[in-house]
């Protein structure tokens, strides 16, 4: 097997500020619009793809976060094997209900935790997170330090945030830099 | 400490010494002292010179509305700041301040001598006088300009300070935290909307705090007893944040202020270190009520400059508030009724005082009182001139005439060593009419007050002209309560015994026996305009405020003209004999208070200045010395130095590697987009020129994006990985820009196509292999793989696996060479990388940066979008009408590709320039012309790429030539700087135009 590496993100605990990497795990884009795609997803995931903007659903084993009307993106556990991928792919891709498309390496996930993660996200985000923080497994496509991120309240003062590999390594530095200031 | 000191207040901690410098003389002041209030209470009032004249100039005022004392902080050049108001700065331990604006010293300033020779140099005497002789501009004049412009030093090494921004949302934000302000925020808060109080200073209260006279009294008790009370009150609200030493810069559209909170300013040098010294706050409000106060108004007559002239509020405050006495004999000169409140205070420290008031009479009870303690006042008096050259020592005044026009009766000299003006009250409306408002003249007060509007925005308490107390609590109450759609009735029955003024009499420019232009006559303090120069400006026929404000910089200075704009306003007024409202204010733009760049800047410096991408294989281009270009946001290996070479040598190398042997290139950074649906190949066929319905599976395909213009807009590789499944790739920059484009289309144009779009750009990282020996390298890599052009021919892709993780190889090429780029989760693309080179060693596989990459595919005529392509370009001026489809309905931008313009041949097309001398080197961006004799010369064109090729041993160049295409053959001229070069039109490819090396 090849060499894994992931960007450099060294877990950091400063003035209440957890931040850690949270790979590897498995990202899978999910587009589609019929109730055949809603049927076949929903049962692959044991979830119902949530259709509330901002949202998110979650089963035993998966997280499903709303991203538009017909797009969604879900994330669990790492699967090396692409099981799930290959099931999603082969009940939707391949008969046309809709789009499944693997972006595991798309995206780094990032946890956040601690009593001070919004103090230091609105230096660098003009996203209000006054209902956000209150209500558990709301989402959010926002832009922190210029560049765009997914945010899922995991539950309080707990947000796993989804940047694009390329910018991790930055956004990261700028988030360690801003938890010495807050 | 002086006996200037006169007076013990609570927010001044006596028990803390704080040690300062100011023009390199050791003073002390005390915990919570402005560095103006602690320089008075050591008995300094000469501060600064003026901008132009060079006059002396004393603190003048309490707060931001500060004319004239400026100040250079600290003489490091990286700390030093200009122009700080010491009315705003607190006093800290280690401060060093200077006076700006004067050599050798402020007591004794050369410039001063322009003072003498004022006469000459009135307002616009610039336009007038820098005219002739025209030669004298560079040499004389413009140096001259440039030495007197500005005010104070720059830093001249980066700041070390540490900036910060920060969003914030609210409910309500409250500016100001005076007696109004916080009568709002507590109303809001208590209402439970989450509210945010704002002010400038270190403690709430404005100018109600300190005020403790008989006259002003709320439920029985002082007015600054009182508040106190409510301020304890507001700090136990929950939902009420209050932020002090915090000022509105801002105040956008749609409640979007912007306030900088100074955190350190006022900490000792070795307590601020390493902390964030100033945040911007980006506030957006559901409302906003403006509770910004008032400004005392200076009066305008002749000699109304000298230090030790304040503005009379300011007395009072610096008394009360910081417990000092601004002078020992004090005269009073006012229009209204503060300044008395001002006088009882001083006659209760037992300092001497009187007053001169323009008004005939007051019958309010606070002139009463004034009298009844027996502080002398004349009336319909005026002051007529001040005597003093560093400090004020004596006034004179004269009667009144009833029409207030001229002064009768003798001169009266009075002696004095401070003088307090008060022309009335300016309410502060910059908010409001920076958000968008407009004003209302109200005749009465002789004011400008907010036009009430729509828009989540009220005004209340003094910045809406209402000034006595009773009306501020009473009509406070009564806007909030509408204004957040509330009943609070937590102010009934509050009782409120105030004195109310009720004789009025204001004159803009106060008569005087002297000719105006004899005399010095003040508004604009800070920039040095007087009444002179705004009656010059109406003479010479400006009428319009905005334009005697440019012509003679009336209220153009840092301080925004806060305490001159009324008066030249109703000096024109006066003199053009038009009403002050229909003249109305200039414009009031941000910031309110000057900001500093690093506030602006925020954390977005040093290695946060741009936001950067990396590629998976980054960390060993850094290990290997690559030296990276900016692409987009992302960080490219630009070449690859060995051994001390140039860029040019190592390029030579890498591109002669490429093409002798192998070379690899990481094309991580190009965008990928993922496409599914049923209608995937009719949508491809919609965005690209040429025809994809028939590509078959496996294969890939070159595809040329347009602009609905009919202009290149993007290109790339797309391959078809099933029959509803594509994977198209973008150029670099134009990745995000290409996907946002394509699911607008989706969207909006064509909701009928069944497709879906998905970006992959960071999922993938890519090497790509080239060169002579790149199908052996594969080979190696994936040797169950068969590479032959049979089964694996040339844009063709296959799916395959390396130690049991996915890949994709592709077989095309952008430069020339047999070429395989490989797709992997990016997780393994370094390893991917390494094997690669591990592969390659044997064939002396050269890592390539994008300077060779560039060359390689001039040699091709391969074009770069951006680079060979402006915006200007369609495929028939790239000379790649093959790549339209002439069959297919439509496509983005196929309409345009028929207008007469895009059809014409004379329009600039690219060609290949070959230099006469083969060693020479085209700049790119060089002009292109045909004849360098006829003036002017027509340009035809311009060089857009340029290499030295080591595999041609020769200079080539791709260029946009007017009528290139017929131009083959044809002499052309590129004229540089010292030479001409001579140039051949010639084909675009110049490398392989039989694609022998594509199959080698």
């Amino acid at each position: 097997m090849l060499d894994t590496h992931y960007p450099q993100i060294t877990d950091n605990k400063l003035n209440d500020v957890e931040i850690s990497l949270q790979e590897p795990i498995s990202k899978i884009n999910l587009r589609g619009k019929s109730k055949e795609f809603f049927a076949k997803a929903g049962k692959v995931l044991s979830l119902i793809l949530p259709n509330e903007a901002n949202t998110s659903s979650f089963s035993e084993n998966f997280n499903a976060i709303w991203l538009s009307p017909d797009e969604w993106m879900v994330y669990f556990k790492n699967d090396d094997e692409k099981v799930i991928f290959n099931k999603l792919y082969s009940e939707i891709s391949k008969v046309n209900y809709g789009s499944v498309t693997d972006i595991s390496d798309q995206w780094i996930c990032i946890n956040l935790k601690g009593s001070k993660i919004y103090d230091i996200l609105s230096t660098g985000c003009s996203f209000n997170f006054d209902q956000f923080l209150k209500t558990d497994g709301l989402t959010t496509q926002t832009i922190v330090n210029h560049i765009d991120v997914i945010l899922h309240n995991k539950n309080t003062y707990n947000i796993n945030l989804f940047v694009r590999r390329s910018f991790s390594e930055h956004l990261c530095l700028w988030l360690n830099d801003s938890a010495k200031f807050v | 400490m002086s006996d200037l000191r006169v007076h013990k207040t609570k927010y001044i901690n006596e028990t803390k010494r704080v040690s300062f410098k100011y023009d390199g003389k050791n003073y002390f002041g005390y915990e919570g002292d402005t560095l103006a209030s602690a320089l008075l209470a050591n008995g300094v009032h000469l501060i600064g010179r003026s901008f132009k004249y060079h006059r002396p100039r004393g603190i003048m005022s309490c707060g931001s509305e500060e004319p004239n004392a400026i100040c250079q902080i600290s003489d490091k050049n990286d700390l030093t700041e200009p122009n700080v108001r010491a009315t705003e700065l607190e006093i800290y331990d280690g401060l060093e301040a200077f006076s700006q604006n004067c050599w050798p010293n402020v007591k004794f300033d050369i410039g001063g001598i322009n003072n003498l020779i004022s006469p000459l140099i009135p307002a616009g005497f610039y336009y007038k006088t820098f005219m002739w002789p025209k030669s004298f501009w560079k040499k004389v004049y413009e140096p001259l300009i440039r030495m007197s412009a500005g005010l104070g030093k720059s830093p001249t090494e980066p700041d070390p300070d540490i900036y910060d921004h920060k969003y914030v949302h609210y409910d309500v934000l409250v500016i100001g935290g005076g007696l109004s302000g916080i009568i709002s925020a507590k109303i809001a808060a208590k209402s439970n909307l989450k509210t945010l109080l704002v002010d400038d200073k270190k403690t709430l209260g404005g100018s109600t705090i300190y005020q403790s006279n008989d006259s002003f009294k709320i439920d029985d008790q002082h007015s600054s007893k009182w508040l106190e009370k409510e301020i304890n009150e507001i700090s136990e609200i929950e939902n009420l944040t209050v932020k002090t030493r915090t000022s509105i810069a801002a105040y956008h559209g749609y409640n979007y202020l912007l306030a900088r909170e100074n955190l350190t300013d006022h900490l000792s040098i070795k307590d601020k270190k390493d902390k964030i010294r100033q945040r911007l706050w980006k506030i957006r409000a559901k409302k906003v009520i403006v509770a910004t106060g008032a400004i005392e108004r200076p009066l305008v007559f002749n000699n109304n400059d000298r230090p030790g002239i304040l503005l009379s509020n300011s007395i009072n405050k610096y008394l009360d508030y910081y417990g000092v006495a601004c002078g020992k004999n004090i005269i009073l000169f006012t229009n209204n009724d503060s300044a008395y409140e001002t006088a009882i205070s001083l006659h209760k420290k037992g300092i001497k005082n009187l007053i001169v008031d323009l008004r005939k009479n007051s019958q309010s009870e606070i002139a009463k009182q004034a009298q009844n303690l027996g502080i002398k006042i004349y009336f319909n008096h005026v002051v007529t001139n001040t005597f003093g050259y560093r400090r004020i020592n004596s006034v004179e005044l004269m009667e009144l005439s009833d029409d207030g026009n001229t002064t009768i009766g003798n001169k009266i000299k009075l002696n004095c060593d401070c003088l307090g003006i008060s022309g009335g009250w300016t309410p502060m409306v910059h908010m409001h009419t920076q958000s968008g408002g407009k004003l209302d003249f109200k005749n009465d007060d002789q004011v400008f007050i907010p036009k009430e509007i729509d828009n989540d925005q009220i005004s209340v308490g003094a910045c809406n002209g209402d000034f006595d107390l009773e009306t501020i609590i009473d009509k406070t109450v009564n806007k909030i309560n509408i204004f957040l759609e509330i009943n609070n009735q937590d102010y009934k029955n509050t009782k409120v015994d105030c004195s109310i003024e009720k004789e009025k009499r204001n004159i803009w420019l106060l008569p005087n026996k002297i000719p105006l232009g004899k005399t010095k006559c003040f508004i604009d303090f800070q920039n040095d305009s007087t009444a002179k120069d705004i009656k010059l400006a109406l003479k010479e026929g400006f009428r319009s405020i905005e334009h005697v404000k440019r012509y003679t910089t009336t209220g153009m200075a840092t301080d925004q003209g806060k305490l001159s704009n009324m008066h030249a306003l109703g000096i024109i007024a006066d003199t053009a004999g038009v009403k002050m409202g229909t003249l109305g204010t200039t414009t009031f733009r941000p910031p309110f208070t000057p900001l500093t760049f690093g506030t602006i800047v925020g954390r977005n410096v040093g290695k946060f200045f741009e936001v950067v991408r990396k590629t998976s294989i980054h960390d060993w281009h850094v290990d290997n010395k690559a030296k990276f270009e900016n692409v987009g946001q992302w960080k490219r290996p630009w070449y690859y130095p060995k051994n001390g070479e140039t860029m040019h040598d190592a390029v030579q190398r890498e591109s002669k590697a490429a093409r002798d042997s192998a070379g690899i290139l990481d094309a991580s950074t190009l965008g990928k987009i993922d496409i599914q649906g049923t209608d995937a190949s009719e949508f491809l066929n919609r965005v690209y020129t040429n025809a994809w319905s028939k590509l078959s599976i496996g294969k890939c395909r070159y595809g040329l994006m347009l602009n609905e213009d009919g202009m290149v807009y993007d290109d790339g590789v797309t391959t078809r990985l099933a029959e509803n499944h594509y994977l198209m790739t973008t150029t670099t920059g134009g990745a995000a820009n290409v996907l946002g484009k394509l699911e607008d289309y989706l969207q909006t144009e064509w909701p009928e196509l069944d497709v879906y779009l998905t970006s992959v750009t960071d999922h993938y990282s890519t090497a790509s292999v080239c060169g002579p020996n790149s199908k052996k390298i594969i080979n190696k890599i994936f040797p169950e793989l068969d590479l032959s052009d049979e089964n694996f021919p040339h844009m063709s892709f296959k799916n395959t696996k390396l130690d049991n993780v996915n890949c994709r190889v592709m077989r095309i090429s952008f430069t020339g060479e047999l070429s395989y780029e490989i797709n992997i989760e990016s997780k393994y693309g370094k390893s991917l990388w390494e094997k690669c080179i591990s592969a390659g060693q044997e064939f002396n596989i050269t890592p390539y940066g994008t300077e060779t990459m560039h060359l390689l595919r001039a040699e091709k005529g391969f074009i770069i979008v951006g680079q060979d392509t402006d915006g200007t370009m369609t495929p028939s001026d790239l000379q790649m009408d093959w790549i339209v489809s002439k069959k297919k309905y439509d496509f983005i931008g196929k309409r345009s590709l028929y207008r007469s313009d895009t059809i014409r041949e004379d329009r600039k097309q690219l060609v290949g320039l070959l230099t006469d001398d083969p060693k020479e080197i085209l700049e790119e961006g060089a002009q292109i012309v045909s004849d360098t004799n006829t003036k002017p010369i027509d340009m035809l064109g311009h060089v857009t790429s340029s290499y030295f090729s080591p595999n041609l041993n020769k200079s080539i160049a791709l260029a946009v030539v007017r009528s290139g295409k017929n131009m083959k053959g044809k002499k052309l001229i590129i004229p540089m700087e010292n030479k001409n070069i001579n140039v051949t039109v010639s084909d675009t490819i110049f490398l392989d135009k039989e694609n022998k090396r594509l199959n080698a």
